[in-house]
């Protein structure tokens, strides 16, 4: 937990900003564009005086050169609640001996965090660990990303709670992060981000492995799941090849679906610097739908 | 060392040898490395063998091993050997009252005595001395009982079969006068059991110094049984004191004070039948204590006595109850069978003489009386106290017979018969030792266990 607390990572993230990939509908002021056209000092365009139009928003300078009725339009911006979920199962506490993907989950977790807060953007976290679901409200004022460090700090990875229900009860952010191995209940989880997708809110999947589980030749005979004691499988030679087909075969499986969800998929392995981690999530991606 | 049963001792070995393999080809789950993505591992056993090579293990395993074959040995019954000897000497040494001077046999006896021999004291019955006999023979004293050759004989089989792995052959020696009430009926039997010569020692035999008893009978002038007698009684009464009285009624007091000297002989011969003690005196003499009255009387045909045999329909009246043999008090004797075994007449010593109950009724009419071998009969019981004695050497024979042809030698270690019972001494041990290394074993193993438990506290 060197990186969470040394401060160096939150000054890596200064100044990274983390745009919405859609047009919001936030109530309040923000640094995102909002579906709202209204008053704001920005210049979009002009249109045609109609009836029931604010009076007070006619150009009188063009009208004066143009003999026409026009008012100015401008486009309003608002902030996006945005709501970090952390898987803190069992298996994230890997390698036993520096719990690197539970460092480097945090450390995501907090730089997103940082880097939304620093938009303005209300910003909260979930961390689901073997006791359950334990959130803080997504808030803007100062000291939330303290406020986050501190939950991270307190959790230690536990026990296989699914994450799919937790994530159905952060429907109110508009944002939503989810950092996790996905070795859980992943196909439910993806169903509830493609509904969330659907309606109309932004899912950010960055996929957490460690550099153990991309190559465990060095590891043992036998290997077994921390989370389920039943599987137990031999990690030789021969089996080596077939382990890294599998979990290859998977792993693009999965980004793919997520990516097909309409979800944001980032891969993130241990050893990989936090911030860069977190630049790559924040940074838009141009999709099908965004040029278009 | 040899072992009775080596069966025992290979299985224990195989079972040793197959733990010592299992020790070394442990199968062992290997240690479980953690890692979330396991799953993606193809599914197969996993299990793989490790080899435990530990000293700790090795201690284990050679207490085990030891167990094993501690319980092996005990089961196949090892036996000490000593070193087997050309030849060993069983000495069957009378000490009985055909023996005029003990210091005859005794020395006989340590002339051929060597050490590892095995000595047998008889007189009515044998004693095997295998240990220490010298000590043995040096208190040897004078047995006022007759000899009885053919127990000595049953002693002496029963001694070179139990020291059958002690010499290569075995001589058997009789160092006794060889008088004739010695050898009953079964000692040529029991003598042909012995597939050697016997090597026969005499000895002095006693004299017998006793003179002829003087018999009386206190009864009716026309007493049938006045006419067994050897000689007349009026003429034996007038001669010398009596030395045998015949009570053909009711005793006295003082009937029981005279007996009580030396060499004398009550014989109770009532003419009737006696009386259950708790009848009175007019029914008849009292049955002694050891006898009981039939509730139904029978006939039997016959009685035997010292050899002689009287066939007769005599009525049986009396049951004996008493003891005889060598469970019987000192000095009680059955002198008198029925043909079926049940005593007809015994007696019961009574201070320095004894008292002899007769239960055969003397029948007053035909000739039976008269003929010899009813008053052989009548001699047996007058005769002193014990029985009478026949001291007489017996013919020489006889006692060829006995020593066999001199041609056969000592006994051949393959003729002598296998004892049923080996003894055994270090099974005990063996097993006392195997209950060690079984607590050994639980202690070690309790305690490996108890290490393992803290480091694995340690560890987590």
């Amino acid at each position: 937990m060197q990186q969470l607390t040394s401060g160096a990572l939150l000054d890596a993230v200064r100044g990274v900003h983390w745009p919405a990939r859609r047009i919001t509908g936030g109530a309040f002021q923000g640094a995102h564009r909002s579906k709202r056209v209204g008053y704001s000092p920005e210049f979009t365009a002009y249109r045609p005086y109609q009836q029931g139009d604010d009076p007070a928003k006619i150009d009188w300078k063009l009208f004066g050169r143009t003999e026409r009725v026009a008012i100015r339009l401008s486009h309003d911006e608002s902030n996006l609640r945005t709501t970090v979920m952390v898987d803190a199962s069992a298996s994230m506490a890997y390698p036993p001996s520096t719990l690197a993907k539970w460092e480097l989950a945090a450390a995501v977790a907090l730089g997103l965090c940082a880097v939304a807060h620093a938009d303005t953007d209300p910003v909260g976290v979930a961390v689901v660990d073997g006791a359950g679901l334990r959130a803080l409200p997504a808030r803007t004022r100062r000291g939330t990303v303290a406020n986050v460090l501190r939950m991270l700090l307190d959790t230690t990875p536990s026990g296989s709670t699914p994450l799919a229900p937790s994530l159905g009860a952060l429907r109110s952010s508009r944002r939503i992060a989810i950092v996790s191995d996905f070795l859980g209940d992943a196909d439910a989880l993806l169903e509830q981000a493609r509904e969330m997708v659907a309606g109309g809110r932004e899912v950010y999947a960055v996929h957490i492995v460690a550099a153990e589980e991309l190559d465990p030749s060095a590891l043992g005979p036998v290997v077994t799941d921390p989370e389920d004691a039943t599987i137990r499988r031999p990690l030789e030679e021969r089996e080596l090849a077939e382990y890294h087909e599998s979990f290859g075969r998977w792993r693009e499986a999965l980004a793919a679906s997520w990516r097909a969800a309409g979800a944001v998929y980032q891969l993130a392995t241990t050893g990989e610097a936090p911030e860069r981690v977190v630049r790559r999530v924040v940074t838009p991606v141009l999709t099908a739908d965004a040029s278009a | 060392m040899s072992f009775l049963a080596p069966g025992f001792l290979i299985a224990a070995g195989a079972i040793a040898a197959a733990v010592v393999a299992l020790h070394f080809i442990v199968t062992r789950e290997p240690k479980m490395v953690p890692l979330p993505t396991a799953r993606f591992a193809p599914d197969r056993p996993a299990r793989g063998h490790a080899r435990a090579i530990q000293p700790r293990d090795l201690l284990l395993m050679l207490l085990r091993v030891a167990l094993i074959l501690a319980v092996g040995a005990a089961l196949a019954r090892p036996v000490l050997r000593p070193p087997r000897r050309a030849l060993a000497r069983i000495l069957l040494v009378d000490r009985s009252r055909a023996v005029a001077r003990e210091a005859e046999a005794v020395d006989s006896a340590r002339a051929l005595l060597s050490p590892g021999d095995a000595v047998v004291v008889f007189d009515r019955t044998a004693t095997v001395v295998r240990d220490d006999a010298g000590d043995t023979l040096a208190v040897l004293a004078r047995s006022p009982y007759r000899g009885r050759l053919s127990a000595a004989l049953i002693a002496g089989l029963r001694t070179a079969s139990a020291m059958r792995e002690a010499a290569d052959s075995f001589e058997l020696a009789i160092i006794s006068p060889l008088a004739e009430e010695e050898l009953d009926q079964a000692a040529d039997s029991v003598r042909a059991l012995w597939p050697g010569a016997v090597r026969l020692v005499r000895v002095a035999a006693a004299t017998d110094t006793a003179a002829a008893p003087v018999v009386v009978v206190e009864g009716a002038d026309d007493d049938p049984l006045r006419f067994a007698l050897p000689s007349h009684p009026a003429r034996a009464r007038d001669a010398a004191p009596p030395t045998v009285r015949i009570i053909r009624g009711a005793t006295s007091g003082a009937d029981s004070a005279w007996v009580r000297e030396p060499g004398r002989v009550l014989v109770l011969w009532p003419a009737g039948a006696f009386a259950p003690r708790d009848t009175g005196a007019h029914a008849g003499p009292a049955l002694p204590p050891s006898w009981s009255v039939r509730a139904a009387p029978d006939t039997v045909g016959a009685v035997s006595a010292n050899g002689t045999v009287v066939v007769a329909p005599f009525v049986r009246y009396a049951a004996y109850g008493g003891k005889t043999g060598d469970d019987a008090d000192a000095g009680a004797r059955v002198a008198a069978r029925w043909v079926d075994g049940e005593p007809a007449a015994a007696e019961a010593r009574h201070g320095a003489g004894c008292i002899r109950t007769v239960t055969i009724p003397v029948p007053s009419r035909g000739d039976l009386v008269l003929q010899p071998r009813f008053a052989r009969l009548v001699a047996a019981m007058t005769a002193p106290c014990g029985g009478a004695a026949s001291l007489a050497p017996i013919a020489e024979a006889r006692a060829a017979a006995l020593a066999g042809p001199a041609s056969r030698g000592p006994a051949a270690r393959a003729s002598i018969v296998v004892p049923d019972v080996t003894p055994a001494p270090l099974v005990p041990w063996l097993l006392a030792a195997a209950l060690a290394f079984a607590a050994g074993e639980l202690l070690l193993r309790r305690r490996a266990r108890g290490t393992s438990r803290v480091t694995a506290r340690e560890e987590a």
